[in-house]
């Protein structure tokens, strides 16, 4: 790194780099990230739900079916005695609509928001070169995606112990698990809940990266969402349902099941690999011929 | 007017960039050839062969719609041209963009921010992105940017409560974040007031005095004038003119128009107190480079001739750019309605 004094009007040292340093670049985008208002609401919801989940739990204890899939209920039950099975609940709980609808705001913010503000053309006039930008871009969704699902199992973790007591956690299978066993339960379900975030942000990038109204990405992903469920539910589509995102959704509930059974999660997981890969390999190539 | 043209030597600086592209013996900042621009059926640019020269304060004036912002986006790369050629600072663009851009600061098409940013942290994020920042001097780098443009005490403020004016310099201050080469700026005065306006001209000025090229769009033409070294005139997408402001404006000079019945006796007054005056259909003209407005209307009032009106013909650049966009308005309405309906041609 060379400096070079210059003659212009300011004494600001120089280097002659083609790209700006990426983990200043990163530090940039998550900064600007974690100081938007909404961003800071969104968290705040999801640390905010498991708590009132565990009062409501708390209160009517037993009581909690309202219709939903049977290990839903079977979990809404089981939380009744046992708080460390509060953040399973929970994350499954958001998983159909409220984690994928912070991913998607996230990625319409990212590049659809920013190219409504003007704020890309910035970006790109540094310069930031676009397969950089979209990576720059997608790291910041993927990070606050991730911090939104730990924050919520985090809290969810607290709020149960606190106001359900955790002495181990009660599987679905009918055995008890240790304290430390259940807390790598835990783990391992908001990874799982985590990827399933990435991959509609991933499709939700994608679709950003062809507008300039952050709405219409919401909305797209949303319906997409809608349409997926609904696909999912009709039994005669059954060959088609391998390739729903949202097909395994609710069947990663089979992390309280002991022992663990691995294929279904696996599945899912490869399923949400493949959302990924696809959603980016789009969002790079609309970026890289878009007008800035 | 006639600031001699600064050529800064910039070898030292692109010692680590690939061997450039620019090998004539006329440095130019920028250079475009056949660049064409087209939106769905709308040419929005159309053989545009724009030179910017190194050191120069060029002007680029059109109407609104002109294809102005176009060719600055091609320029930058921001759009990718549908045909032609753009060098920037040496290189091929866009492909270039990562070469060039770092020394280029740029306002285009309005300032882009956050509004729930601070004028400040939304400069500190351009910084960030800046290739050639260095990471520890970025506060100093924006405080300074920040005092350049008069926003220092505005500077911790949330930019949604800025004012018209005070995002248009915000977004200045991110185009000098960093000693430039070149310094592209799209409607720099948009919303600006009297005061403000003439700061963006100091800044100008300044630029151009360390050797800065400067590229600026507008549509203001006191502007252009009171700024540039060279101009450019955009009109329908097309470059109808360009050169040095002053070689241009010698083309076209002052004129006073007089209104008078007797055109002849007018005509002939006028020559023979050596006063260059030709008829013309509106009444008499008269060139002003040789005499003065009040001595016409003496020589006219002495030799008895009736004067109904004297008026002053537009100057300068804004008689050039005139007769420039207008003689092709004309033209084109004239070709409009040469054109054969199709509708009458078949008698069936």
């Amino acid at each position: 790194m060379t400096t070079v004094p210059t003659a212009a009007m300011s004494d600001v040292r120089t280097t002659t780099r083609a790209t700006a340093p990426l983990g200043r670049v990163l530090r940039s985008e998550l900064r600007f990230i974690l100081r938007r208002p909404r961003t800071l609401v969104a968290l705040a919801a999801l640390a905010f739900t498991p708590v009132i989940a565990g009062i409501s739990v708390a209160i009517a204890a037993g009581s909690m079916s309202g219709g939903r899939r049977d290990d839903i209920a079977g979990i809404a039950m089981l939380v009744a005695d046992n708080g460390l099975i509060l953040p399973i609940f929970v994350l499954l709980l958001a998983m159909p609509m409220m984690l994928p609808l912070c991913g998607a705001m996230w990625s319409a913010d990212a590049l659809a928001g920013e190219a409504s503000t003007g704020g890309l053309r910035n970006l790109l006039l540094a310069p930031v070169s676009r397969p950089r930008l979209l990576a720059v871009k997608a790291f910041g969704v993927a990070a606050v995606s991730l911090l939104a699902v730990t924050i919520m199992a985090v809290t969810a973790i607290l709020a149960g112990i606190v106001l359900l007591g955790g002495e181990g956690m009660l599987t679905l299978s009918g055995s008890t698990m240790s304290v430390p066993a259940s807390l790598g339960r835990i783990a391992l379900l908001t990874l799982l809940v985590t990827i399933q975030v990435w991959a509609v942000a991933a499709i939700a990038l994608a679709i950003s990266s062809t507008t300039d109204h952050p709405l219409i990405v919401l909305a797209a992903t949303t319906g997409g969402i809608v349409l997926f469920t609904v696909l999912g539910g009709i039994d005669t589509l059954s060959w088609l349902h391998p390739v729903l995102l949202t097909d395994g959704w609710l069947d990663m509930a089979d992390v309280v099941r002991d022992p663990l059974p691995a294929d279904g999660l696996v599945e899912n997981a490869f399923r949400a690999t493949c959302y990924i890969l696809i959603g980016y390999s789009l969002a790079l190539a609309r970026l890289t011929t878009r007008d800035g | 007017m006639s600031k001699d043209i600064a050529q800064p030597d910039s070898s030292t600086m692109l010692d680590d960039f690939p061997p450039r592209t620019d090998t004539s013996a006329d440095p130019v900042a920028a250079r475009t050839r056949g660049l064409r621009k087209v939106y769905g059926k709308t040419v929005a640019v159309d053989h545009v062969d724009l030179d910017v020269p190194v050191g120069a304060v060029l002007g680029m004036l059109g109407p609104n719609g002109s294809g102005k912002t176009t060719t600055i986006r091609m320029l930058l790369g921001l759009v990718t041209p549908t045909a032609g050629s753009v060098e920037l600072l040496g290189h091929l663009m866009p492909g270039g963009a990562n070469w060039a851009l770092p020394e280029v600061g740029a306002l285009v098409e309005g300032p882009g921010f956050h509004p729930f940013l601070s004028g400040r942290e939304n400069l500190f994020r351009c910084a960030a992105a800046e290739p050639r920042m260095v990471t520890s001097d970025i506060p100093r780098a924006v405080n300074d940017a920040l005092e350049r443009v008069g926003l220092a005490s505005a500077a911790g403020r949330r930019y949604r409560g800025y004012s018209l004016g005070m995002k248009q310099r915000l977004g200045l201050a991110a185009a000098l974040l960093l000693p430039r080469r070149l310094v592209v700026l799209d409607e720099p005065t948009n919303g600006l007031d009297p005061a403000g306006t003439r700061e963006v001209r100091a800044v100008i000025a300044d630029l151009h005095a360390a050797g800065t090229t400067v590229l600026v769009s507008s549509h203001l033409l006191a502007e252009v004038e009171a700024t540039c070294t060279h101009v450019a005139v955009m009109h329908r997408g097309s470059l109808v003119a360009q050169g040095e402001l002053r070689e241009l404006l010698e083309a076209g000079n002052a004129g006073l128009l007089v209104s008078t019945p007797d055109v002849p006796v007018a005509v002939d007054a006028l020559r023979d107190n050596r006063m260059p005056a030709r008829a013309t259909p509106d009444g008499v003209h008269v060139d002003l480079t040789t005499t003065t407005a009040p001595e016409v209307v003496a020589t006219l009032v002495r030799s008895g001739v009736a004067v109904h009106e004297v008026r002053r013909q537009r100057t300068g650049l804004e008689d050039l750019f005139a007769r420039l966009t207008e003689a092709e308005n004309t033209t084109a309405r004239l070709s409009d309605v040469a054109e054969p309906q199709p509708s009458t041609e078949d008698p069936t």
